[in-house]
């Protein structure tokens, strides 16, 4: 056995492609964006010259798009933990309850948006929400609150809450299969004991089924940082960070800086900043999950 | 659960499910209608005369059928090679004995965490120089590069829960190691395979920004461009917009019909072990 497991030649054979494809995708990329970043580069392969921290302090002490793009990013994912991930908890455990047949097919339904290309969802809201012939409005009309009609996307003001609503819409599948998972997880009769004591409905939940969760909602609320940190096609598909920058994302900023104006080095210095911000949020994260995993 | 108490469960249900695919009924619905009705003040709207014709030109136009088969190729190839690279990573990290066992295991793991939107443009410089741009290698590397870092987490988790008995007596045959992983370990493994085939197909077939940066050659673009090429000159065409978004929906809900309990039953054997 011992002799099996350290065949040179297979662990090479086995581990070589994996780690090649990655260097050559996620490593290399990642050193060639250090590289440009330095620079006053203004598109790839072309001359530049050496410009040390320049993109750096340009972003962090200058450019107000960077710190907006990652306030926008922390509003995204607060309001996937304050409204997304509370629904999605109360439809895993109404899931749960309701059993049988009907439990797998709305299970299934509402899973179902989770699967449509993010193309197709980009322009069915685009228009849902379109000012002249979008449902929404329709429906304002129909209600006779017309008042109320809104270009929803076009307005600075509420473009980053449609678009909160967009991808509530769109990722509740996956945060309701994750809660669904953790419901799933809790022995039947802790349910039973508590009962036994007094305890129903919300009080019941309360007390046993939202403690017992803890563990997926800590890495839950992570991955809702993370996914709303990452947010691009999206957003680049619908409003591509606009009305001015009232839904600009890093990385729809650092994709148009350098294919539209032109900025190859400063949009690889906004890269690297972006790598080492989803890094950052990894670790800290990572550091709450462990500490809160012991309390239970 | 009282009779009731279900039965309002039930409604309730009814209702948020209708609400919740509603976009989708809408869609369907204005891919039958024309362009004049579709500016009219109702909501959902039974078309005069059903406008089979958006359909004709959406396949035409959306040059569907060409588009289909590149996504078809470019996500079987990437699934294959996920498959492979993830059980054999997957292996040597959970039970090979190497000195750079755990170094090499982070790195792969950082995968996980770095945004691939950080890695399109020096990709995209390293992959014209390489003239990788504009060929199916141009996208089946970077897609199978974003799924191996996760198959392969999936796969150590799995594949620690698996006794070494089995291994064991097969050595004991005189059975090699590679008759090992591919003809004892991805057997077992199978659970937790299709689970990664299944969300490997879902992020391949629907990606978007990679191919867009990575192609320009009408003759290689995938099936999202379907929808996009019709956002230019045909934009006022609504009808054939909404059949086309229809028609690239398909595929991929009919997957995930099949697929359905194998996707919960990864994801829920995945969180309950963390």
């Amino acid at each position: 056995m011992h002799k099996v497991l350290n065949n040179k030649l297979a662990i090479f054979l086995f581990v070589f492609p994996g780690i090649l494809l990655f260097a050559l995708t996620f490593l290399a990329p990642i050193i060639l964006s250090g590289y440009y970043s330095f620079r006053d580069t203004l598109a790839p392969g072309t001359n530049s010259t050496f410009i040390g921290l320049g993109n750096y302090t340009e972003l962090l002490f200058h450019d107000s798009r960077f710190w907006l793009s990652l306030r926008n990013a922390v509003l995204l994912g607060l309001g996937f933990i304050i409204i997304q991930h509370p629904i999605a908890i109360f439809f895993a455990v109404m899931l749960d309850r309701i059993g049988g047949k009907a439990e797998k097919w709305f299970r299934t339904i509402f899973f179902i948006p989770s699967v449509i290309s993010v193309v197709v969802i980009s322009k069915m809201w685009l228009s849902l929400l379109d000012p002249t012939f979008g449902v929404f409005n329709k429906l304002l009309d129909s209600v006779g609150l017309g008042a109320l009609k809104h270009a929803w996307l076009g307005d600075s003001s509420t473009a980053l809450v449609s678009m909160l609503v967009i991808l509530i819409w769109a990722g509740f599948g996956w945060g309701l299969l994750f809660y669904y998972a953790g419901v799933k997880g809790i022995p039947e009769d802790l349910y039973e004991a508590a009962s036994l004591d007094g305890a129903s409905g919300f009080k019941l939940h309360l007390r046993i089924t939202v403690p017992l969760l803890m563990p997926v909602i800590t890495v839950q609320i992570t991955l809702a940082m993370i996914t709303a940190l990452k947010q691009m096609e999206m957003v680049f598909l619908t409003t591509n960070g606009g009305p001015g920058d009232s839904t600009q994302f890093l990385a729809v900023y650092l994709y148009n800086k350098a294919f539209s104006a032109s900025q190859y080095g400063y949009a690889n210095a906004i890269s690297i900043l972006f790598i080492a911000v989803c890094l950052l949020f990894t670790y800290l994260s990572n550091k709450l999950t462990r500490s809160d995993a012991t309390e239970y | 659960m009282k009779k009731n108490t279900k039965i309002m469960l039930w409604l309730f249900f009814l209702i948020i499910a209708a609400v919740q695919l509603f976009p989708f009924i809408w869609l369907v619905n204005f891919s039958f209608t024309s362009s004049s009705e579709f500016y009219s003040s109702s909501i959902l709207k039974w078309p005069d005369v059903p406008q089979w014709q958006n359909y004709i030109n959406a396949w035409v136009d959306g040059k569907f059928a060409r588009y289909f088969f590149n996504s078809f190729f470019v996500t079987a190839v990437t699934i294959v090679l996920t498959v492979v690279l993830s059980l054999t990573l997957g292996y040597a990290f959970t039970r090979m004995q190497w000195k750079l066992r755990s170094l090499f295991f982070t790195v792969i793991l950082l995968g996980i965490m770095i945004p691939i939107h950080a890695t399109l443009l020096p990709n995209f410089a390293i992959f014209k120089s390489l003239g990788l741009t504009d060929s199916y290698l141009g996208l089946i590397l970077p897609y199978t590069a974003v799924s191996v870092p996760l198959g392969t987490f999936m796969l150590t988790g799995f594949l620690r829960s698996i006794p070494k008995a089995m291994e064991e007596s097969a050595v004991i045959d005189g059975a090699n190691i590679y008759r090992i992983v591919f003809g004892i370990i991805a057997p077992l493994t199978a659970p937790a395979l299709v689970t990664i085939v299944v969300t490997t197909f879902l992020n391949c077939w629907n990606e978007f920004i990679m191919a867009s940066t990575f192609l320009s050659k009408d003759s290689l673009k995938t099936l999202p461009f379907s929808v996009m090429n019709f956002t230019g000159q045909y934009s006022s065409d609504y009808g054939s917009q909404f059949a086309v978004m229809v028609l690239t929906s398909v595929p991929a809900i009919i997957i995930y019909a099949i697929f359905n309990e194998q996707i919960t039953k990864g994801v829920t054997a995945g969180a309950v072990k963390g």
